[in-house]
């Protein structure tokens, strides 16, 4: 493209001026047709999911979009990025009309006035009682719920033939499996070295001290009442220590790596939920679903986790988006094609009792049906980190587990306070 | 280092480093062991040692990615098995997108790296060879401004993002192109300095026999300068393409949508969800996310090592 | 780039200038239509100061390239400095303005959407009420609600009219549903979810006395009886607690606040000054854990920065001797830690470093316990050796094209003036090095000082430290500790993240700024 000689200038500016024209051409162009995109018939709902659940609920969508004219235009997020990104998006108008989100996401949605309540009516009855409660907050429900998740003991068949009757059976045959050489592990339970993991110790700790609130009358939590610094669970703090120079508790045994020494068989049981199952199967060991004995004399409740469709406060369709959530997503068939897809029991009881008895889902189900759900106010997140860094420290033997666990507890109570 | 005559134009730089590099072979044909153990011998040593820290992790990673079974933690036995199940996994599956975050990344890297090197050269330039008001306080400035933090910016940056998405859909959020423009603001700043430190090792007396001959500073700038420094673009090239297919907190602020994500966000996605972890796979991507930086460090190479001024000034 | 063209050099005048203008006066011509675009667009959304910074950027720009003989380096700084105005310096401004806000969790919006929210929230379903059946239906005075009670009772209402009874003769009935009514006109599914967001906001009154609350419908088929517990009166800007009488009063710091202090969520972003600046200086305990933290991070990041240096200049001198065979494949080996993603590295580390199961403990040490990251003081030794593996070989690359840049006759002169290896290094390589790579190393610092992934990805900060409220660790850098304090506790909040940011850009920009001069990197340029 060497010219030689000095080009034109009239070509030159003719050359800039079509230049000109042709990119706002472009530009008006490309315009103009996001805007024609949106008015539809029956007008356009987003919904923000996971793609196990798009692919779950491909058929009740489409027969959504059949008989509502709405067009559903789904965006696939991974799960634990969707209510962060939802606080972000919703008050800029970029956020969608549904979403599925964690319950325990709830105070942290609401304060921020992102969630609209959704009034179930007489459906609310439909559900299981604990998903209901989940998906409370302030005495108002927000979503639907659509499945419910939670820990159990899940133990090796071949190396503990019998359900454990009580803690010290448990803790007796796991020694003795490690003893006779059959296993390594008397129990596994997945902890990080600094943040331990207050999820996975919780059925221990209700054990001996109950839920982390006290209880209203009708089973939600009395957020403005912290039971942590009780005596049972200075209790727990104590045995936490005892456990942890015994073996029982290991830091240095991850999720990854107790599921992994599970499925190889290395230790009679684990505490984990329904969504580790997939890769006991695929390892092909023989397990059992039981209920966590007690440890402290209280039952051994695990925290339990709803995941659930909700309304978005700056939704310019309220009223398909609310038919979406309350007439599909709380069907049989959307709720039983999430159990089959994700593993996890399903919310609406009908789909509940649906499932076969004897599968693993319906035992984890079973044992999360009596249990209190996650709290859900949103000064969780920093007692979290309090309550795990603190267990650490006491299973790592890094001080007297009362002191830590109460400066613990007065740490967490000024956090709330200051919420 | 402007005392140095003026360069012979008879061939590129590159190919008389070569040359020189062969003539200096040729020049000791055969060494006494002992006196090759003390000038070449040790470089091995050295060379092997840290040849060992740097890549026993990676070989580590390698090992877990062709294995069928097991985490990151679990696979102490190195090769204890060997299967191409997780390649075939990674590749597959159609909720992960893996290929075209591949190709994403290697969109966004290519075309960051090579306009950064193509800004840089030319702020590196006009600080180089030009003389103005506000040149040494604009340089430190550059070297400054980046030094925000920008983790903790993100906000502003979603924030402004989602501002010109209103008027330019295409550059708004949840863009490739517009996580390029947010990576070309940091185009000036270190590389520019770099760039501006080997700008400097040039001769002036190179541009002036140009200018003599006739020719304008933009001329010399893309016929002469470029030329010489190629050495240099390649580096900020390719520190630049690492940096940006690494880059992770920006990226996966604005990207959203799985078709639009590239192998840092895409990749940590295996490994962040504590009910669907798959260290194995996780693993395999690693392995092949690496091989274009390693490509490109293997093409780039011969600029990088053919020295700038040890061809330009015999 | 540079393609090796040998006749370029030769024959520099063949090469003409009308291409180059050619490029130019196109290049121009696209910017000024985006730029006239985007006014035309900024414009009609009535964004005039955007406009007018937005005209001005696009006059400069034009007159830097047009007018002749003017301008000269401004021609070869724009197009990098318009992307760095953009999206570094706006971007550091913006904070800065976020910084003097309480943007954050409980406060992303504005007034007029808290207020519609907090109503929402506040309005909930009469007790034991009964659910209708309605229809939307409309007549002159708007929208209303056709409603078929339990017992097949209809009746009509909307927002200005109480439901009144209606007879069996003036309503049309489907499957035991009214549909239609006298002096209403019915809508359809179509019109409905168009005018869906009024549908939803449409609240009948139950009767005269409001106490008995309003019907609203949801999904257009069902509406419940709901009662508000709050009121806004909009000319004393106030919520009122119908059930209690607490009045919420707009306490100016962005939120409802009872006269006991209590606050309503959400509130909204106001402006609230030095506030988010003053917050560690507020506890002592966190004061003083973040002196230490500060100290901490200093260190990190010279150690970690000497270190990588001391290990890349290393092995970039032992490879740089062309007799070498085979050290393309070492360089290549040495560069691969760089090439893997960072925040990888640091997951497949957390693995390796693992007490118990870890590649570290298990097979080099041959079953050793180290306790690599949870030990106070092996833990910081742990982050920095992965940081040092992790940085080493972007210093053995510039301290490998540094030394290529030192011309051969450096060091030709000095073995004839008879020095020897060492010493040609010591006193004539070193130094010239030092000048191209010192301010390198500074910004590997400031890169350093700032190095999250690292540390969140291996240890989250801790162990943690004892005694504080707040969640500090042992390994904490300012950064990971300002982004748990801002993000990790109860839920984002951007103003207090931004005006931490800005202390911390404006503790490594000072330091920076002094080590430039200390290290007179910069001296060539006076």
């Amino acid at each position: 493209m060497r010219t030689g000689t000095t080009g034109s200038r009239r070509l030159l500016q003719l050359a800039a001026i079509a230049a000109t024209g042709m990119t706002l051409v472009a530009c008006s162009g490309g315009g103009g047709d996001a805007d024609a995109g949106g008015g539809e018939d029956g007008g356009t709902i987003t919904v923000w999911m996971d793609q196990n659940r798009a692919d779950a609920l491909g058929d009740v969508i489409a027969s959504f979009e059949e008989e509502s004219g709405t067009t559903v235009e789904v965006v696939i997020k991974e799960f634990g990025d969707i209510a962060g990104d939802f606080v972000t998006q919703a008050p800029g108008g970029e956020g969608p009309d549904v979403v599925i989100a964690p319950h325990d996401a709830l105070g942290n949605l609401v304060s921020n006035g992102v969630v609209a309540p959704i009034e179930l009516g007489d459906a609310s009855g439909d559900f299981q009682d604990v998903a209901i409660e989940a998906m409370s907050y302030d005495g108002s429900v927000y979503g639907v719920p659509v499945s419910i998740e939670n820990l159990a003991l899940v133990r090796n068949t071949a190396l503990a033939p019998e359900a454990p009757a009580t803690w010290d059976d448990l803790v007796a045959t796991g020694q003795a499996a490690v003893a006779s050489g059959s296993a390594q592990y008397p129990l596994l339970v997945g902890l990080d070295p600094n943040t331990a993991d207050p999820y996975h110790l919780y059925p221990l700790q209700a054990s001996y001290g109950g839920p982390l609130f006290a209880l209203n009358d009708d089973g939600t939590y009395d957020g403005s009442d912290l039971q942590i610094g009780n005596e049972g669970n200075l209790q727990f703090a104590a045995q936490l220590q005892q456990w942890g120079a015994d073996g029982i508790l290991n830091l240095s045994i991850s999720q990854d790596i107790a599921k992994e020494q599970f499925a190889a068989g290395a230790s009679p049981y684990t505490i984990t939920g329904p969504w580790s199952l997939a890769q006991f199967d695929e390892a092909g060991i023989e397990y059992a679903i039981d209920p966590i004995p007690s440890a402290g004399g209280q039952s051994a409740t695990p925290l339990v986790g709803v995941q659930g469709f909700m309304l978005s406060s700056y939704s310019e369709n309220p009223i398909v988006a609310t038919q979406f959530i309350t007439d599909y997503m709380a069907s049989e068939e959307a709720q039983t094609a999430i159990y089959e897809a994700g593993d996890r029991a399903p919310a609406l009881t009908a789909a509940f009792e649906a499932m076969p008895a004897d599968s693993p889902t319906a035992a984890f189900g079973e044992i999360g049906a009596d249990a209190v759900p996650m709290p859900n106010v949103p000064e969780m997140a920093a007692i979290w980190d309090q309550w795990g860094a603190t267990e650490a420290q006491i299973i790592g033997g890094q001080g007297d587990p009362t002191q830590l666990w109460t400066s613990m507890a007065e740490a967490i109570q000024s956090t709330i306070d200051a919420g | 280092m402007s005392t140095t005559p003026p360069i012979p134009t008879d061939a590129p730089a590159q190919q008389r480093a070569s040359d020189a590099e062969r003539i200096a072979r040729l020049r000791q044909p055969r060494m006494r062991p002992g006196r090759w153990i003390a000038e070449i011998g040790w470089r091995h040593v050295v060379g092997l040692a840290v040849v060992v820290f740097a890549t026993f992790p990676l070989v580590y990673v390698l090992s877990a990615s062709l294995n069928p079974t097991g985490t990151l933690t679990g696979s102490n036995v190195l090769f204890r098995e060997i299967s191409v199940e997780n390649y075939v996994e990674l590749l597959s599956d159609t909720r992960r997108p893996y290929a075209r975050w591949f190709v994403n990344t290697m969109v966004v890297g290519v075309v960051t790296s090579l306009a950064t090197v193509f800004l840089g050269a030319l702020a590196a330039y006009a600080f180089s060879r030009m003389r103005f008001t506000g040149r040494r306080v604009g340089l430190l400035s550059l070297l400054l401004v980046q030094m925000f933090p920008q983790l903790l910016a993100v906000v502003a940056i979603y924030l402004l993002m989602q501002g010109l998405g209103d008027v330019f859909p295409i550059l708004g959020l949840d863009s490739l192109a517009g996580l390029i423009l947010v990576y070309l603001g940091g185009a000036l700043g270190v590389n520019t300095y770099l760039m501006y430190g080997f700008f400097n090792t040039v001769p002036a007396s190179i541009d002036e026999a140009a200018k003599i001959d006739g020719a304008g500073h933009a001329r010399i700038f893309f016929t002469i300068i470029l030329r010489l420094v190629a050495p240099i673009l390649a580096v900020i090239g390719l520190l630049s393409f690492i940096g940006t297919t690494s880059e992770f907190v920006i990226s996966s602020a604005l990207l959203t949508s799985p078709d639009n994500l590239t192998l840092a966000i895409g990749l940590f996605r295996y490994v962040s969800e504590e009910t669907s972890t798959n260290y194995p796979v996780f693993a395999a991507g690693a392995v092949l996310a690496a091989i274009p930086v390693v490509a490109l460090f293997l093409y780039l190479q011969r600029y990088i090592v053919a020295g700038l001024t040890a061809g330009s000034v015999k | 780039m540079a393609a090796p063209d040998t006749t370029g050099l030769r024959r520099p005048r063949r090469l003409s200038g009308s291409l180059g203008l050619l490029a130019k006066i196109a290049l121009l011509a696209v910017v000024d239509a985006i730029a006239v675009f985007a006014i035309m667009l900024l414009a009609a959304q009535g964004s005039w100061i955007v406009v007018a910074v937005v005209a001005l950027v696009t006059v400069v720009v034009n007159a830097v390239y047009l007018v002749p003989g003017r301008f000269l380096p401004a021609k070869y700084l724009t197009p990098g400095l318009v992307l760095l105005g953009i999206f570094q310096v706006f971007v550091v401004l913006f904070s800065c303005y976020i910084a003097f806000t309480n943007y954050g969790f409980g406060h992303n919006s504005t007034k007029d959407d808290a207020i519609s929210q907090l109503i929402q929230q506040s309005t909930s379903r009469v007790e034991d009420s009964p659910a209708y059946r309605v229809t939307v239906v409309e007549n002159l005075s708007g929208l209303g609600l056709l409603v078929t009670d339990p017992d097949g009772d209809v009746s009509v209402g909307s927002a200005e009219q109480p439901l009144q009874r209606l007879d069996e003769g003036q309503v049309e009935t489907e499957a035991g549903v009214a549909v239609a009514a006298d002096g209403w006109t019915t809508l359809t599914t179509g019109q409905i979810v168009q005018r869906q967001s009024d549908i939803a906001s449409l609240q009948v009154p139950f009767s005269d006395d409001l106490d008995d609350g309003f019907l609203v419908t949801a999904d257009a088929r069902n509406a419940y009886v709901f009662v508000s517990n709050l009121s806004y009166d909009e000319a004393t800007d106030t919520l009122t607690d119908t059930d209690t009488g607490v009045v919420y009063v707009d306490g100016g710091e962005g939120a409802f606040v009872s006269p006991d202090g209590e606050e309503l969520r959400p509130g909204w972003q106001v402006l609230v000054g030095f506030e988010n600046f003053a917050y560690p200086f507020q506890s002592q305990a966190f004061g003083q854990a973040l002196i230490g933290v500060t100290i901490w991070t200093f260190a990190f990041a010279a150690i970690s920065v000497g270190l990588s240096f001391l290990l890349g200049l290393a092995l970039a001198v032992t490879l740089n001797d062309p007799r070498l065979r085979g050290r393309n494949v070492y360089r290549v080996l040495a560069i691969l830690p760089y090439a893997f993603p960072s925040f990888l590295s640091a997951l497949v580390w957390l693995g390796l470093l693992n007490t118990e199961f870890g590649f570290v403990n298990q097979v080099l040490l041959g079953g050793a316990a180290v306790p690599w990251l949870s030990d106070p003081i092996i833990a910081k030794i742990s982050v920095i050796l992965v940081n040092v593996w992790l940085g080493f070989p972007y210093m053995f690359l510039v301290c490998t094209g540094a030394l290529q840049s030192i011309p051969e006759e450096v060091t030709e002169a000095a073995t004839v003036d008879g020095a020897r290896g060492w010493a040609i290094f010591r006193l004539i390589k070193l130094p010239l090095l030092l000048v191209s790579i010192a301010p390198l190393l500074i910004s590997s610092f400031a890169f350093n000082f700032n190095n999250f992934n690292i540390i969140y990805m291996l240890t989250r900060g801790g162990p943690r430290i004892g005694g504080i409220d707040e969640n500090v660790g042992h390994t904490d850098l300012l950064i990971t500790l300002v982004y748990k304090v801002a993000f990790a506790g109860q839920g984002a909040d951007y103003g207090l993240a931004s005006a931490l940011a800005i202390i911390i850009f404006v503790i490594v920009a000072v330091i920076s700024a002094i080590s430039f001069r200390q290290t007179k990197a910069l001296e060539d340029l006076n």
